[in-house]
């Protein structure tokens, strides 16, 4: 089985509340650590705009690079859930790095420490035993974050594996579905108008 | 923040009510007496925190928390301070009052608390029982948050409920199919819990979402199908002359206008300019606000026909100069186009709600005084009394007292969980104020610029250090029902910290005061619940406290409780017409230019015509930003790295005076200066700069803030309803120099 992330893009206000939830349940100081990322994405110029968020955070790739550059063998994939973790006392630290520059998404996080120890998003494996969802999905306002096994993610969600910001990689494999932003483009010049079943719906 | 792995685990409920206008459950994780971590209600549709109540563990153990009493051992803002015990600090705080009493009379106390984040046991009201049973003191009016918007709810509709059109109910967006978000901006300020998860829900079911601002703000990008940037200050314009195009086009509702309103005639008088030659056309405000005519045209015809419409018109722009007009310009619309929902706003509240757990005497200081000359009646007799001093004006009467026209010379001021030097008006002139004070005490948990002048800080607990009640009300989370909770204590308090009410049941009997009592919180929370349980049926205390924020089902027999989202017969409004007063003969009779009788557009001071823009051509607005609320969660390490305190500055404005995207720069006017690095952006109206508010004053040897708060530059001014002017105020901005 695989476990994996869903994200819809829509609903993603960038509010924060996962990287400071994940902050707290994980106990990772303020610093270069955070297992998770919103990145903000603003095109055109004024008053033509348009803004998104994307989160970034390690997406337990089938076939991840990071795992099979590791000279010490510090990062594997799990066999029961796909998830990928890192076993911080065999990593060799940051003088090493080799993960971080394979994985297309940034996902190893290093501190500032002399030969800080690899760590990064472990899909909450310890609340996914207790039939919990990662703290990311548990805290979003918006629920625009859900995780789980990879196939159950598709049938509710669908398969679209692309959106504005994440490229989807052959090599590795990322399991991450989404929902694209929708009407991504300038939001000035389109031209209002009431969908005729809105109409319906709420009249009288 | 080490963990320690033995012990057991414990998860305590509790409710974080940071002075963010929501409610949300936390599970809090205690080990060993410390709390490890905090964890969100993951239950389905139950309010979740946002990033400041997952922060709240390092707000707790925050190596700069007050601790222990202090006192000044420095000049007045230096900050130089050393420990005393509880004994001494009592002692030394009961003696200066004794005496300012005996020298100059319980008027020349002045005493603020705002929110931060009290419930019903530890609030203003435990310190208001203390000081009028000291013989009362100089109390406050005006809310710094929507003083306008609760003048025009006043003058509008007779009562302080719904004081403003962003009150709506979830259940009300879910329905709507035009949407008009107006200087509201729910993403960065919560505004009633979860609110934009409302928005969501009401946008993938087909609403149309209009946003109207100065910025592109993250609530914009993520609701709006169309932005519609605004000049600060102008709303009112924009609103009258969607008035104009409704009137003209005749797509009023004269039902409702005729049934509920009073003063339509005379509105669309001034409307369609037959009084005053002058019509407000989509035309003239457009010259005045930067907002197309043809905008306004369509954002007026599409709110008066594709109903039911939500114009959700936020306090912020009510926080400009005649912010009054922009509340009053919204309701008149909403009446008008018959927009406006009777879902039993003007009686929420049943009676078991009615909690007052500090029985206070009258204050005496308020008893002879005639009430202000703008007092609306909805108020009551003691806020409108003359004897209270506005809000935003602490520091002018400190400074001028009964000279310059205040009702008494103010010599002891009490400042409990507000930041006030930093989050009212005038932050230099507020610093001078303080250091003419005899005495100043702060209850505080942090060093603030305003802690800072005390001669004595006394250490405040968190809510997570106490036992509390929610504030019970109706909530929108849950569709307008009325919801309470319990505040379970999740730690005992750190250091020698004590609650808000702690602190006053010790100073009382220093100050002659034996009957102030001295009661566990627990038990009186105990006591409060039996007492809403004689209206309300609620659960035992054991089972409400497990539940976190527990929904009060309407009882088919309680018409006081949530009714039905339709347009009833209304009860008549505490209005002079018993009507929603669009003219209103109570404006009328306080027979003041700036305060006319219908909504009217009146130019803002520091506008974009004042003289004052050859030295400072540029517009500065001051609106909230996700990581604090208010001053409150500035100092934490987890939320500072993720925003940086930045003037957001449109790249033309930028350009022209040679800044690119991160140079420090200087924000000046001749009030003050601030210097924090530019965020160069297309997502501001060019002309206007934003500095987010409530970054803590951090000044150096000559005055210049390098904190980057917001109120070193906004004017001390009130606005003639008597509100917080914030975003107001002309400035210079340039590169710093090296």
């Amino acid at each position: 089985m695989q476990y994996g992330f869903y994200f819809n893009q829509n609903r993603c206000m960038g509010c924060f509340a996962c990287i400071v939830a994940c902050k707290d349940w994980h106990d990772v100081p303020a610093g270069p650590v955070s297992w998770i990322r919103i990145k903000t994405i603003e095109k055109g110029r004024y008053p033509d705009l348009s803004v998104s968020f994307l989160p970034q955070l390690c997406v337990h790739c089938a076939s991840p690079a990071c795992a099979a550059v590791c000279p010490a063998d510090a990062i594997t994939k799990r066999g029961e859930d796909g998830v990928v973790v890192v076993d911080s006392e065999a990593c060799l630290g940051s003088t090493c790095g080799l993960c971080l520059d394979e994985c297309p998404y940034g996902a190893p996080q290093f501190g500032a420490e002399e030969d800080a120890k690899m760590q990064k998003c472990d899909l909450c494996i310890e609340r996914i035993s207790i039939g919990k969802k990662p703290i990311c999905v548990s805290s979003c306002p918006m629920y625009a974050l859900d995780a789980g096994p990879l196939d159950e993610l598709w049938a509710k969600y669908g398969k679209c594996r692309e959106i504005e910001g994440f490229e989807y990689s052959e090599n590795v494999i990322p399991s991450i579905v989404f929902t694209p932003r929708k009407n991504s483009g300038n939001s000035r010049i389109r031209k209002i108008e009431i969908a005729p079943s809105v109409k319906t719906a709420t009249s009288g | 923040m080490t963990r320690n792995n033995t012990g057991k685990e414990q998860i305590i409920r509790t409710i974080c009510n940071s002075h963010c206008g929501g409610n949300c459950e936390m599970q809090v994780h205690v080990k060993n007496g410390r709390i490890i971590r905090i964890e969100p209600d993951d239950r389905e549709g139950r309010p979740r925190m946002c990033l400041r109540g997952h922060a709240y563990r390092q707000r707790v153990y925050a190596p700069d928390r007050i601790l222990y009493p202090l006192k000044r051992t420095g000049p007045r803002g230096a900050g130089e301070f050393s420990r005393i015990s509880w004994e001494e600090a009592l002692d030394t705080i009961a003696f200066e009052m004794k005496k300012v009493k005996s020298e100059y009379g319980n008027a020349a106390f002045l005493h603020f608390c705002s929110m931060c984040d009290p419930h019903v046991l530890h609030h203003v009201g435990a310190f208001h029982r203390l000081l009028c049973k000291f013989g009362g003191y100089t109390a406050p009016w005006g809310f710094i948050s929507n003083e306008a918007a609760a003048f025009s709810a006043g003058a509008t509709y007779g009562t302080y409920r719904r004081y403003s059109q962003v009150e709506h109910d979830s259940e009300e967006y879910l329905k709507a199919k035009y949407i008009i978000m107006w200087s509201w901006n729910p993403v960065d300020t919560e505004q009633g819990t979860n609110t934009p998860w409302h928005l969501m829900q009401a946008k993938e079911k087909g609403a149309k979402i209009i946003c109207v601002d100065p910025r592109y703000t993250d609530s914009a990008a993520v609701f709006a199908d169309k932005w519609i940037p605004v000049r600060p200050g102008t709303d009112t314009a924009v609103l009258v002359a969607m008035a104009n195009v409704i009137i003209n086009e005749n797509l009023h509702d004269e039902g409702f206008i005729n049934s509920y309103t009073s003063g339509f005639e005379k509105y669309k008088e001034y409307v369609l300019g037959s009084t005053d030659g002058l019509p407000k056309t989509p035309e003239w405000a457009s010259a005045i606000s930067g907002v197309a005519a043809d905008e306004i045209k369509e954002m007026a015809r599409l709110y008066a026909t594709e109903k039911p419409a939500v114009l959700a018109t936020s306090i912020a722009a009510g926080r400009t100069a005649f912010g009054e007009q922009y509340h009053r310009a919204a309701a008149a619309l909403e009446a008008i186009t018959g927009n406006l929902e009777f879902n039993d706003w003007q009686s929420r509240s049943p009676k078991g709600f009615r909690i007052n757990p500090h029985p206070t005497p009258p204050n005496q200081v308020e008893q002879e005084a005639p009430p202000r000359w703008n007092a609306l009646p909805f108020r009551g007799k003691s806020v409108n009394s003359s004897a209270r001093v506005n809000i935003s004006l602490f520091a002018d009467a400190i400074l001028k007292g009964k000279e310059g026209g205040y009702p008494a010379d103010y010599k002891f001021l009490w400042l409990s969980n507000t930041n006030y030097l930093n989050q009212l008006s005038e932050v230099n002139k507020t610093a001078k104020a303080f250091e003419r004070l005899e005495f100043m005490l702060v209850t505080e948990q942090f060093m603030t610029a305003s802690a800072r002048y005390a001669d004595v800080i006394l250490p405040v607990c968190t809510f997570l250090e106490r036992t509390d009640i929610m504030s019970p009300r109706a909530a929108s989370i849950f569709g307008g029902k009325n919801v309470v909770g319990i505040l379970n204590k999740a730690i005992e308090p750190l250091g020698e910290s004590k609650s808000q009410l702690q602190i006053c049941e010790a100073l009382a009997p220093k100050l002659g005061i034996t009957d102030y009592g001295n009661e566990p919180d627990e038990n009186r929370v105990r006591e409060i619940v039996a007492q809403i349980s004689e209206e309300i049926n609620l659960p035992d205390f054991e089972t409400l406290r497990k539940e976190g924020i527990h929904i009060i089902e309407a009882s088919p027999s309680s018409d006081s409780l949530k009714g039905t989202h339709s347009k009833p017969s209304p009860k008549p409004f505490s209005t002079p017409s018993e009507k929603i007063d669009i003219y209103s003969d109570v404006l009328a009779r306080m027979n003041h230019p700036q305060i006319p009788a219908v909504p009217t557009y009146i130019e803002p001071w520091e506008s974009i015509h004042d003289p004052l823009t050859e030295k400072y051509p540029l517009q500065l607005i001051t609106p909230h930003i996700k990581r604090r609320a208010h001053s409150q969660f500035d100092n934490l390490p987890w939320l500072r790295e993720l925003q940086e305190q930045r003037l957001s500055i449109h790249s033309t404005d930028a350009e022209l005076r040679g800044i690119r995207h991160g140079d420090m720069v200087r924000i000046y006017n001749d009030r003050g200066e601030v210097r924090i690095p530019a965020d160069v952006t297309e997502r501001i109206m060019p002309g206007v700069v934003a500095i987010p508010q409530g970054a803590w004053y951090t000044p150096d040897k000559k005055g210049i803030d390098y904190g980057g708060c917001a109120n070193v530059l906004t004017k001390n001014a009130t606005s003639p309803g008597g509100s917080f002017v914030s975003s107001t105020a002309l400035v210079q901005v340039e590169k710093e120099d090296r």
